[in-house]
């Protein structure tokens, strides 16, 4: 046997990927395929979870409407292990895979961060989650966002806050992971351009077991409003216990996670009467209702953000890939960019030139508990 | 001066978890040689196991407290004879790496059985605390302060005036005279990784109502904790205790008065410090070789 | 470099450079390519660790810290402040092994747990800044755009740069166990004293394994970073020491080819098992039981496991050993009588002044005076408790003197630590032997050859060799060179140590109790030794309770009680006075 540079090639890819071509091998040519990245393993396992379900329920209403190009379409599925190096394997073992046509990414900015060069090497769409705004603005063509950045988050924290509450004097408290700082430096700017004020910015680690000199600060500040971005469901409960302990009434309007499932049951009575901003709220429109209904018909959770998200990302590629006619990874992405007025569960997607899909957020309330639509704040600049 | 007493009142409830877990890793430590890295675990299983009895199953309180101890007990046992027995006779090195393979065992194993998601426990009381003054005082806090002096007061009583306690620091003291002197050894270890594990078990039963119930939160707390033994002087039980009060109250003024994010440092940055300019802990301990 | 390697170095320069030409021209896709990149790199972070646990015997918790000291290095270096790749990573590779040095210099006197503890001190603190100082850092986002040289601009050319300081740091590591230095933290991970006592600077060997091992570290991150473009601080984090750690283990720590094995193995056993991973948790939990299992069952790792059954046989018998010569060349000793103060007698080698320690109340030794004269046999008995093994061990410097003085040929050394003392002439033995166990009887010897200042033996490894061989031969233990210290009876451990203290050409031989333990006819032998040994005319100090052998080899005689001198001179005339005979003889 000759041994070419393909063959040894190819047979240490088999070594290192046996698994990767055995599927390959089973795989056939008649469906459209799109690669996931999600967290199988680690910390955010049960959120991958949640992406994997609201990608697959989007994927059934896609090939029940006859697919893409007339074939069925795919989903083929790599585990980010919650790490950044994870993402980058993840990426590139299905990167390697030259019959997928477009990728989903991950809804955190870091590993999008982490896979980017990949990504650009790849050269196809890759649709994501992540909020750091600049992801989009990097000169990578590729990525596509869909759901709302930071600066959005940050614009309607900052205008629920001082033009609905009518508060100008803010405390903000915020992670010090990517998160978290990103959050900070989006509300401080948009509080900023409205002529409000910050009076304390105060960043925490990550499982913090105690929070009482960040809320001795908040007192002392003077803020009449707190503003803020948690990353863990277990901090922002024991912060929300001891500000309530500690005699803190000021109101709050703060990043998703205030609202997020995990943490108004963890915090109970202490978060009640709280605002958020969610990408995701089930009253905000007809189409995340429809979306909420069939999310319930397969799973017992109430369906948030990390579901509906990718929800919107395999209908709006989908229906770009129609729309392109081909599965050429620049008419596709052309597709995307071009799609307008897309009504999904997150909002209406108008995208811009950077990528960015969605410009606005819902505001929900913490009504004893229920999470409440209270209302939609959109940008158009 | 408000600040200062709440601050205060914070950083010494901190620091009696802190105290709480490094009682058990300088029993262990005094009975093998060995820092057993899976300690913070214990306690994250046992709020687990309080979890599954208190709140899924719907148990007394009592109940369901004194079975999640009877499972530490046996979780010690297990432990003992599986993660450092075998390797009794090498030196401390494969067995502390072997403790570390238990930990990360043990946070996986609740992990792939109960998910990720942070729990609820509720505390032992329904008031959730006092207003004294200024201050408010958490009544869970004040429990696990409690508690802490109170066991404090037991493992003195235990090993300074009964019979097993003296075999058991005959033991930790050395192994050959005490084999010699016909204490049965390896039922002393197996007696202290028991108590140990259960100590453990408290310590994570009683922050669980204020921390909440997460994999994450037996490490967090047993960095910090060991950190207090070698503030302390390893294998001294008065200055682990003492070590875990410090790092609590250093941590809560530093966060309040320097930098909460640094926070997590400053643990670390005190022991640091600890080590160059007195190795030999609050109270001393021998860190010399015996030639 | 010495013969015998030479071989082994062209074998694996072939080796290595069809590796590094298959990295370079083969056109892989990415995601092989991802997967060997992370491998290499991690694996020079492991090779790092193998020096640390495996050659030295300390911990290191903190090894990812140091990763990302080369990395973060590399990224800011390159991608903020437009400098030239070659020079960040070296700059990386300074600043962690100047950290590591530190580190090391901070807490390697107080070695086990406290290393432990004060490497993940230094793995938090460095996430916690990484996390924080973000004008510096940036933050928690991490750094994008790496730069590389532009020579190897490409992935593939990157990988091959990669691939190639894979195969060069692999060699350093493979060679390392014997040089001088790597015989140095062998010895000081089998027995600390006994290094010390075999001349081993044992704390500067220990901060260099140390400064190596993140050295290495930040040698493989410098390369991570340029091979991925992006860095963040939860790259680096605790958990990723403990994988590096495991890594290491798993392949097994005495070699760089179980680092290799360990490393690929736990990057691809994940890629390999994502089948596992369905359930959160489920995979994790196997890997630590895994690492139990390990720790228990395979000790020495795959690599150990396995290279048992490969291991090469024991060389052939060594050629005949030249005559092992003990005298000091001749200008030394009267150099040394000119030398100072304490040379007060004429022909004095080492002189003890007032010699006191006490332990808390107890006066072990308490203002013990005596003088060795030089090519003399002499003795320093008492019975059990009188403070004799005390007394030698504050002369050797393994305890400090509590009062009075010390001279080798009329040089103080009473403030010097026991390694430096060895330098000045004194080479002993112990009481309970303290051989380095998993060598050779031959490198046990050479590292006494080895200590500084000895004048016999030129430099370099030949003249090394062949000394230490002589002593074997002079013990009547040459033929068994090659063997490893387990397999020799406790007599013959005996003699090999005192092989190791007579190849090391010292002006004084200390045997602390060298009879204890051997049966009659190894007595004799030693006897006979002894003797062997007095005749080269080498000075020796001796300690035992066997009065027969003590009679029949010393000229002088100490004798102690209770810390204190009771009697000095001829041995036949101290034999023979009263208080001598009530205190000692009569007690036994």
């Amino acid at each position: 046997m000759k041994l070419t540079r393909r063959s040894v090639n190819s047979g240490l890819g088999a070594i290192l990927a046996a698994p990767a071509i055995l599927r390959h091998a089973w795989a056939d040519d008649s469906t459209i395929k799109i690669g996931i990245v999600l967290s199988v393993t680690g910390p955010a396992a049960d959120n991958g979870k949640y992406s994997l379900t609201g990608a697959k329920i989007a994927l059934d209403r896609v090939n029940k409407a006859g697919g893409a190009l007339g074939k069925q379409v795919q989903l083929i599925t790599e585990d980010d292990q919650t790490t950044n190096p994870g993402a980058v394997l993840a990426f590139s073992k299905l990167a390697a895979q030259p019959d997928i046509v477009a990728f989903i990414g991950s809804i955190r900015s870091t590993q999008n961060h982490a896979m980017a060069p990949d990504i650009l090497r790849t050269g196809k769409p890759v649709c994501f989650g992540g909020t750091d705004p600049k992801l989009t603005k990097m000169g990578n063509p590729w990525l596509i966002r869909f759901r709302p950045n930071d600066t959005y988050s940050g614009r309607v924290i900052a205008s629920y806050g001082v033009e609905t509450l009518g508060k100008k004097n803010w405390a903000i408290v915020n992670s010090t992971d990517a998160f978290g700082v990103g959050g900070f430096n989006a509300l401080s700017a948009s509080l900023e351009k409205i002529g409000a004020k910050v009076a304390l910015d105060q960043g925490y680690p990550n499982q913090s077991q105690d929070f009482t000199p960040v809320v001795l600060a908040i007192k002392s500040s003077g803020a009449d409003i707190i503003g803020s971005y948690f990353t863990f469901d277990n901090d922002i409960a024991i912060f929300a216990r001891q500000l309530r302990q500690l005699g803190v009434t000021l109101p709050w309007v703060g990043s998703p996670s205030v609202v997020a499932t995990n943490p108004v049951k963890l915090a109970g009575a202490a978060l009640w009467g709280t605002y958020g901003v969610a990408d995701f709220a089930i009253d905000s429109s007809p189409e995340a209702k429809e979306f909420a209904r069939l999310y319930g018909e397969v799973s017992k959770t109430p369906p948030d953000n990390y579901s509906s998200w990718t929800y919107d990302a395999i209908g709006v590629l989908c229906a770009a890939i129609n729309k392109a006619g081909s599965t050429d990874p620049g008419k596709i992405r052309e597709a995307i960019l071009s799609t307008k007025g897309y009504k999904g569960a997150e909002g209406e997607y108008n995208f811009d030139a950077n990528g960015d899909g969605l410009h606005g957020y819902n505001i929900v309330r913490n009504e004893k508990g229920t999470i409440v639509f209270d209302k939609h704040i959109e940008f158009t600049d | 001066m408000d600040f200062f007493l709440q601050l205060l009142f914070t950083g010494v409830g901190i620091g009696a978890v802190y105290a709480l877990v490094a009682l058990g890793f300088v029993l262990i430590f005094r009975a093998t040689n060995v820092v057993n890295f899976a300690q913070g675990e214990f306690s994250m299983v046992a709020a687990y196991l309080m979890v599954v009895f208190a709140v899924d199953l719907g148990w007394p309180y009592w109940l369901a407290f004194a079975i999640a101890i009877a499972g530490m007990a046996l979780l010690g046992a297990i432990f003992n004879l599986l993660v450092y027995y075998p390797l009794r006779n090498r030196s401390y090195l494969p067995v502390l790496i072997s403790t570390i393979g238990a930990s990360i065992f043990l946070m996986n194993t609740v992990l792939a059985l109960y998910g990720p998601q942070p729990q609820v426990l509720p505390g032992w009381f329904d008031t959730p605390g006092i207003q004294l003054g200024p201050v408010y005082l958490d009544s869970q806090y004040l429990l696990i302060i409690a508690v802490t002096l109170g066991l404090v007061a037991f493992q003195y009583w235990l090993f300074e005036r009964t019979l097993l306690g003296k075999k058991l620091q005959a033991t930790s003291q050395d192994k050959e005279m005490a084999a010699l002197l016909g204490i049965p050894v390896a039922a002393m270890i197996m007696i202290t990784f028991v108590y140990s594990a259960v100590l453990g078990g408290i310590a994570g039963i009683l922050v669980a109502p204020v921390l909440f119930v997460s994999i994450q939160m037996g490490s967090t707390i047993a960095l910090k904790a060991f950190a207090a033994t070698i503030i302390g002087g390893f294998g001294d039980v008065a200055g682990a205790i003492l070590g875990g009060f410090a790092i609590g109250i250093i941590e809560t003024f530093g966060a309040a008065y320097i930098s909460v994010p640094f926070k997590d440092a400053f643990a670390f940055l005190v022991l640091i410090l600890f080590l160059a300019l007195r190795p030999q802990g609050i109270f001393g301990e021998r860190v010399a070789e015996k030639a | 470099m010495n013969a015998r390697a030479l071989p082994g170095l062209l074998a694996y320069a072939l080796v290595a450079v069809v590796f590094v030409a298959l990295a370079a021209t083969v056109k892989t896709d990415d995601y092989v390519a991802n997967i060997l990149m992370q491998a290499a790199t991690y694996a020079i972070a492991v090779f790092g660790l193998s020096i640390v646990l495996g050659l030295c015997g300390q911990i290191n918790l903190a090894q990812a810290a140091f990763f990302a000291l080369g990395a973060y290095a590399v990224g800011l270096g390159t991608a903020d402040y437009r400098l030239p790749f070659w020079l960040c990573l070296a700059v990386g590779i300074a600043i962690a092994l100047a950290a590591g040095a530190l580190l090391g210099v901070s807490t390697l006197r107080l070695g086990g747990h406290y290393l432990a503890m004060v490497t993940i001190s230094f793995q938090q603190i460095l996430t916690v800044v990484l996390i924080n100082a973000i004008g510096f850092t940036h933050g928690p986002d991490g750094v994008s755009s790496i730069g590389r040289p532009a020579l190897f601009a490409s992935g593939q050319a990157f990988l091959a740069l990669a691939v190639a300081a894979f195969a060069i740091s692999g060699y350093f590591v493979w060679r390392l166990p014997d040089t001088r230095l790597g015989r140095a933290m062998r010895a000081v991970r089998d027995n600390e004293l006994a290094a010390s006592a075999a001349g081993i600077d044992v704390f500067r060997t220990k901060v260099t394994a140390f400064a190596l091992c993140a050295g290495l570290g930040g040698l493989g991150g410098g390369l991570f970073a340029g091979g991925f473009s992006y860095v963040s601080p939860d790259q680096f984090a605790f958990s990723d020491s403990i994988v590096l750690l495991t890594m290491a283990l798993l392949g097994g720590v005495s070699s760089p080819i179980g680092s290799a094995i360990g490393t690929g193995l736990l990057i691809l056993i994940p890629e390999w098992l994502r089948f596992l991973k369905s359930v959160p948790g489920l995979y994790l939990a196997i890997y630590g039981a895994a690492v139990i299992l390990i720790v228990i069952f395979m000790p020495d790792g795959i690599w150990g496991f396995v290279g048992r059954l490969f291991r090469p046989r024991a060389r052939a018998a060594p050629a005949p050993a030249e005559p092992l010569a003990l005298r000091p060349a001749a200008g030394d000793g009267v150099a040394a009588e000119a030398r100072g103060p304490g040379a007060s007698g004429a022909g004095v080698v080492l002189e003890v002044r007032g010699l006191a320690k006490y332990f808390g109340g107890l006066k072990a030794v308490d203002g013990v005076d005596f003088s060795v004269r030089r090519g003399e046999v002499h003795a320093l008995i008492g019975p059990n408790g009188s403070g004799k093994t005390t007394t030698l061990n504050v002369v050797t410097g393994l305890y400090r003197a509590t009062a009075g003085r010390i001279f080798v040929d009329g040089v103080d050394v009473t403030a010097l630590p026991a390694h430096k003392r060895t330098s000045a002439g004194l080479a002993r033995t112990f009481q309970n032997i303290r051989l380095f166990r998993s060598m050779t009887a031959l490198e046990n010897v050479v590292i006494g050859a080895e200590r500084e200042g000895n004048t016999l033996v030129e430099a370099g490894h030949g003249a090394l060799q062949s000394r230490a061989r002589a002593a074997l031969e002079f013990v009547g233990l040459g033929s068994r060179a090659h063997e490893t210290v387990p397999s020799f009876s406790y007599g013959h451990q005996r003699l090999i140590e005192i092989a190791r203290a007579l190849a090391a050409n010292p002006t004084v031989l200390l045997l602390d109790e060298p009879a204890a333990g051997l049966n009659s006819s190894e007595k004799k032998a030693l006897h006979d030794l002894l003797d062997r040994i007095a005749a080269e005319g080498l000075t020796i100090l001796i300690i035992d309770h066997d009065m027969t052998l003590i009679a029949g080899v010393a000229e002088h005689l100490t004798v102690l009680n209770f810390g204190r001198r009771i009697a000095d001179g001829e041995t036949a005339e101290v034999l023979r006075q009263p208080d001598v005979v009530t205190a000692y003889l009569g007690a036994s």
